[in-house]
């Protein structure tokens, strides 16, 4: 009976130590995660890490770096200095994606070099982590967990958990000296683990390395324009449900590159996910609910009377499933 | 009735009751009835069970009963300590356990909570279709590699015909196309849609000059 109550009394004082413990922690994590974006974008870092999924690890380099007050920043209004960052995949063909400032080049076998104007790289690693975290605040909470050892070095485990079950949660090990990410996980809801970042490889230096160096004097692809395409299209139809915080990005029509079906297309995007839903004409007249999952990623499709519905994300089977269902046609898909 | 019978005796039995006249009924009632007598002598016998008293010659077979009963009852996993140093030694080592309480306690109820969700979820994993676990991409670039790709199937592949397998075969590889290509232009479309995020951006810089930290999506 001795040993039942002190258990109890330990249960209910733990309990409220760590009720008055989360409104801490979510002060906490948010200086940790604006600490995250401003070393981001701040620090001469050289880091290696790999993509684990699908039990596989897809290495990476990845180099960042600040020139500031040189000649060559003239023209570039920058007060900070020049950014620079490349981000390369080690194995298989060569893919590199190279930064200077708002131009970002992608370097892939599949095509003619290019330049898009853009003040990030959309890599492994989600953009939104080197900007403002206030956008995720509708629709994750941060919780700064405890502190852990990773690559060698102590580091804090933030945790971005979703306030609804629509969507993943984000576990990222950050670095106490330097606050840069050490590890991320995407986590579902139930707990269990889809794909990681590991890094493996981290050097913080004052003066930025010799690869960098070359960026800066090298000749970037011209940008291509894409401005145009970006305008919202007036499509055949719509999307009635989304999770709460997924707004509209760009809606177009296009063909995909790989099998040259002509599809109508939306993006969406609530700060830290992407979800792509597509629609076309198809021959099949009805075809059931097939998905894949690459990692955390959710390709989803259906046909329902030659219309094929596809949603393509970092989202749970559940919400895919509830976002195909949910779209409407203003008028005929098959013969406009 | 009889409940109360058996507990009066077991009360006898045990020595617990002062003779008084309700004990005395008790008796009488033993006497007369077969059953409650019995009853008063495996109480008895259960008694010197217990305290180990029964003699090496006992013909009742009751040994393989009590086995039985034995293993029946759950182990108990709390061992008795009378070394009064021992329990100071123990008790020290907890206090100093439950001292960083607060960070012990979030990690130990998360970690909790992860080992139930893990459960649940393979629980819930009979799926018409399960999800296949290779795809594999090349994100990137947004382009993707030709993929290994795992897919369960529902149909009853043994009763189906060759020509009906080719055909769930030849319609994997499109789905696994279709899939791939999915994947591909949704990784483009996202390196594609930053543009329309830093044009947003640079209207700013050109107002009211802000940092790049203070950018929002759209």
């Amino acid at each position: 009976m001795k040993f039942f109550l002190s258990f109890i009394i330990v249960c209910v004082a733990s309990l409220l130590v760590s009720l008055s413990a989360v409104a801490a922690d979510t002060e906490q994590a948010k200086l940790s995660l604006e600490r995250l974006s401003q070393s981001l974008r701040q620090l001469n870092f050289n880091t290696s890490f790999v993509v684990v999924k699908n039990n596989q690890a897809e290495p990476y380099h990845w180099l960042h770096g600040i020139v500031k007050n040189q000649s060559i920043a003239n023209n570039m209004k920058n007060e900070d200095g020049i950014e620079l960052e490349v981000l390369a995949s080690l194995n298989g063909p060569r893919r590199d994606i190279l930064r200077v400032n708002n131009m970002v080049s992608y370097i892939d076998p599949e095509y003619a070099p290019y330049s898009i104007r853009s003040g990030q790289i959309n890599g492994p690693i989600p953009t939104v982590l080197g900007r403002s975290i206030d956008i995720l605040e509708g629709s994750y909470r941060f919780v700064s967990v405890g502190k852990n050892r990773v690559l060698g070095r102590a580091a804090q485990l933030i945790r971005i958990v979703p306030k609804d079950s629509h969507r993943f949660g984000y576990w990222l090990w950050l670095d106490l000296q330097s606050g840069l990410l050490l590890k991320l996980a995407v986590i579902t809801h139930q707990g269990k683990l889809l794909e990681q970042i590991q890094f493996t490889h981290l050097e913080i230096t004052d003066t930025i390395s010799e690869n960098l160096k070359q960026l800066q004097t090298t000749e970037l692809p011209k940008p291509i324009d894409i401005t145009a395409k970006q305008k919202t299209t007036d499509l055949a139809w719509q999307v009635n449900w989304l999770p709460n915080g997924f707004e509209p990005i760009k809606s177009n029509r296009h063909r995909i590159n790989a099998n040259k079906q002509a599809v109508e297309f939306m993006l969406f995007n609530d700060g830290l996910v992407d979800i792509s839903v597509y629609v076309n004409p198809s021959k099949a007249k009805q075809r059931a609910v097939e998905f894949a999952n690459d990692g955390a990623t959710l390709v989803l499709n259906q046909v329902i009377n030659n219309v094929e519905v596809s949603v393509v994300g970092k989202i749970p089977l559940e919400t895919a499933k509830k976002i195909v269902s949910s779209v409407s046609f203003n008028r005929n898909v098959v013969n406009p | 009735m009889s409940e109360s019978k058996f507990e009066a005796i077991s009360s006898l039995v045990d020595n617990y009751h002062a003779p008084d006249q309700k004990s005395e009924q008790i008796i009488d009632e033993m006497l007369k009835d077969e059953h409650l007598s019995s009853t008063w002598q495996s109480y008895h016998l259960i008694g010197d069970v217990i305290r180990d008293e029964i003699p090496n010659t006992l013909q009742l077979d009751l040994s393989a009963q009590i086995a039985s009963a034995i293993a029946e009852e759950p182990t108990v996993l709390a061992p008795v300590t009378t070394n009064d140093n021992l329990d100071n030694s123990l008790k020290a080592k907890v206090i100093q356990l439950f001292k960083p309480v607060g960070q012990l306690a979030i990690a130990a109820s998360a970690a909790g909570l992860m080992i139930i969700g893990v459960q649940q979820n393979t629980a819930d994993t009979n799926e018409i279709i399960t999800p296949s676990q290779i795809v594999q991409t090349k994100p990137l670039g947004g382009f993707a590699n030709p993929v290994s790709f795992n897919y369960q199937q529902n149909t009853n592949y043994q009763q189906s015909t060759k020509s009906q397998q080719q055909a769930v075969i030849t319609q994997r590889i499109e789905q696994q196309r279709r899939f791939q290509a999915l994947l591909s232009d949704h990784q483009q479309q996202i390196k594609l849609s930053a543009v329309q995020k830093i044009n947003a951006k640079q209207a700013n810089d050109d107002r009211v000059n802000k940092k790049p930290e203070l950018e929002k999506v759209n």
